[in-house]
């Protein structure tokens, strides 16, 4: 036991030692961007009418403390960011944390969905083309898998738009109808969200499920010529009840260990596909930040909050991992 | 002395055979097994003729990918399909009509075309056409694969400002190619370099470069390369924006390869043969040039050609939402760019045409690289 919570705390700290390194990153990235926040500020001041000069924008910058070196405020950024706190956005002049709450947990809820439904169907699928000799089963699953890589997910999403504009008259975009957009949540809000967020769902999970299931087939047949498989099978042990007790559970392991890097590339597809769909609710905020305004700010704490739901993530399959998987709970207990 | 010889011909063919087999370089081994993989050839192809399509292009299209090529008789035109016949006969050589475009308050202000389909309104397609000048290897050209005799002709339609999307297309192809090209050479780099200090010194250094690596792959890689692209400040000419999308996307797609090749060396450097050539008195340098290397630079190769399409596709997403490539450039993601609008959805379909191009070419590139993967792999035989 005691070993047991080393282990989870060695890895939690490794978890935010990786976390430190991204902020690390995601800011210097921030301050590369030409331009900063108190210029920023200060332009869309004079915009409005108001004449600025130089030492406006002086002041500007020492009231967001701007004027102190880069590692004391990248310290007190990171301090703050884990705090959940990522001070004001540049352009809209509102507090982040408050400005992303529900989209941020919106988006997350998106891609996870996305990814449960990509296992959902890549695991029994998978495990079939793996161990099926029907060679038309097996060609077909590979050229949907294929597709999955050359038809990228916004291609995808292009394409139903397209569709159902000319067969039903409606692009099928947004998460919530115009009624429910402010309303508070209650039984009909979820109804309607669930009646719009099947497709964004169904259009993630679209490439997540075909690498998945390459990934699930590439395991399971390497697993399924082993010989504690023939022994198995020698024993007695067949059909499903060998396939389950025996290669599956080591097939799976490596899978739950990179749901995290699986999670990774959904949220890289989430901003464009909601573009595209104009999930205003989710992602585009992204593209509004970086593209449209230049607010770094923001653009951080969105990139920041996406790392950290993947570190997490990765933190929590390693533990899953060590519980479940008797060869790994061994190494640690010794 | 003849008769021995023909009696010991089945023999010594067989023998040749097998010669030949124990003796063929790594290349040729590679190119026996990749051959029997039906699909995977004709993926190699399909690629060939689009690279050369693109590569072509200027003499493949009859008119100018840019806004210098454009057709402002005939803006948001639908695709004109050459015919061999209709109601006032045959024809030996193919024929598109002319039309009449107009536009009042009657049609709500849009375009609309009325196509004359009388014998006197043909236009014939010419081969070999004069057209619009164009540089290729520094040398000018003035002929076109096809062209109309008067008129213009487009059998992709065109977009918004009237440019001829079968043109745009083709120098698309080129534009994705070159952006994979950079991009991967860039990853290339970076990865032999990381993954090589990794794999070959391993240890503490293995150790601090593989978490550097790790912490780049957590990073969700569009909105990191967003981040980077929002640099490109908008004074920069096309060009200059082209090259810099194209080594961001290679700095950034360095991660997976540099692992491999990490992996790979980490456990070639323990096997036997590296062992053994040590034991013979074989410098470093020696071991690495003529035994690791030789034993990864196939797997190499096939790694490159699996990671073109990811970069074409990121290149592509990019465009798309208008962080990446800008006109004059043209590129799949350039064309898409305002697609998402009710207004073409609905009516102006075919500026999705180009979709199916690449469509195909990321396939051809996905089927001829896993087919190098199979082949390249030495036991895949056994298996």
């Amino acid at each position: 036991m005691l070993q047991f919570s080393k282990f989870v705390a060695v890895r939690a700290a490794l978890a935010v030692l990786t976390l430190v390194l991204v902020s690390f990153i995601v800011f210097t990235l921030m301050e590369l961007v030409p331009g900063d926040c108190a210029e920023r500020y200060v332009a869309f001041k004079s915009s409005q009418g108001s004449v600025i000069t130089a030492a406006d924008i002086q002041i500007e910058r020492v009231r967001l403390g701007l004027d102190q070196p880069y590692v004391q405020r990248w310290g007190s950024w990171i301090f703050n960011a884990f705090q959940g706190e990522f001070g004001d956005s540049c352009i809209l002049r509102v507090n982040i944390a408050q400005l992303l709450g529900q989209k941020f947990w919106l988006s997350l809820g998106l891609c996870l969905s996305a990814l449960l439904l990509a296992y959902a169907i890549a695991i029994p699928v998978g495990i079939i083309a793996a161990t099926s000799k029907n060679a038309v089963l097996n060609n077909s699953l590979r050229l949907v898998s294929y597709l999955g890589l050359a038809l990228p997910n916004f291609l995808l999403a292009l394409m139903i738009m397209l569709f159902s504009t000319v067969f039903f008259g409606d692009s099928l975009t947004g998460l919530f109808s115009k009624e429910y957009r402010d309303a508070p949540w209650d039984y009909d809000k979820v109804m309607d969200f669930l009646g719009h967020a099947w497709l964004p769902v169904f259009i993630l999970g679209w490439s997540a499920t075909a690498f998945a299931i390459q990934t699930v087939r590439a395991l399971m047949s390497d697993e399924i010529g082993k010989l504690y498989v023939t022994a198995a099978a020698a024993r007695g042990v067949s059909g499903r009840r060998l396939l389950m007790r025996y290669p599956a559970r080591h097939a799976l392991s490596p899978i739950i260990n990179s749901l995290g890097f699986d999670l990774n590339r959904i949220f890289t597809e989430l901003p464009i596909v909601a573009l595209i769909l104009t999930l205003t609710e989710a992602g585009s905020l992204l593209i509004e930040a970086l593209a449209r305004s230049n607010d770094q700010q923001l653009a951080g704490a969105i990139i920041f909050m996406l790392t950290a739901s993947i570190v997490g993530i990765n933190f929590i399959t390693d533990i899953i991992l060590a519980l479940t998987d008797p060869r790994i709970r061994r190494s640690i207990v010794g | 002395m003849d008769m021995t010889d023909i009696t010991n011909t089945d023999a010594s063919l067989d023998q040749k055979l097998k010669e030949a087999y124990f003796t063929a370089g790594q290349g040729q081994l590679i190119w026996q097994r990749f051959k029997k993989n039906k699909s995977a050839l004709a993926g190699a192809w399909v690629l060939i003729a689009l690279i050369l399509s693109g590569i072509f292009a200027p003499f493949l299209t009859p008119y100018d990918a840019t806004i210098a090529g454009r057709d402002k008789d005939y803006m948001n035109g639908a695709p004109q399909i050459p015919i061999f016949w209709d109601d006032n006969g045959f024809s030996i050589r193919p024929f598109i009509y002319s039309f009449e475009r107009s536009r009042s308050i009657k049609t709500n202000f849009r375009w609309v075309t009325e196509i004359k389909s009388e014998l006197e309104d043909r236009r014939y397609v010419t081969f070999f056409a004069k057209g619009q000048e164009f540089k290729f290897l520094g040398i000018k050209f003035e002929r076109h694969l096809f062209g109309v005799d008067r008129g213009m002709i487009h059998i992709f339609g065109t977009d918004s400002t009237g440019k001829d999307i079968y043109s745009r297309t083709m120098t698309a192809i080129n534009t994705s190619m070159a952006v994979g090209t950079i991009g991967v050479v860039i990853a290339f780099f970076m990865a032999l370099v990381i993954g090589g200090v990794s794999g070959y010194y391993g240890g503490k250094i293995d150790a601090v470069l593989q978490m550097i690596t790790d912490t780049v792959k957590t990073i969700p890689s569009i909105p990191l390369f967003m981040a980077l692209a929002a640099f490109v400040p908008d004074t920069w000419s096309a060009e200059e924006r082209f090259f810099f999308i194209s080594v961001v996307l290679g700095l950034i797609g360095w991660t997976t390869l540099a692992r491999r090749i990490r992996t790979h060396l980490l456990s070639e450097r323990n096997q036997e043969y590296v062992l053994a050539a040590e034991l013979c008195g074989a410098s470093p340098g020696h071991v690495i040039r003529r035994h690791l290397l030789p034993s990864f630079t196939s797997y190499i190769i096939v790694d490159l050609v699996i990671s073109f399409p990811y970069m074409i596709l990121a290149e592509t997403a990019l465009s798309f939402i208008g962080l990446g490539l800008k006109d004059p450039v043209n590129s799949l993601g350039v064309m898409l760019q305002n697609v998402t609008s009710a207004d073409v959805l609905l009516n102006y379909q075919w500026y999705f045409i180009p979709v199916i191009f690449f469509i195909i070419l990321v396939l051809a590139f996905v089927f001829v690289g896993d087919g190098l993967r199979d082949a390249a792999d030495p036991y895949s035989d056994a298996k």
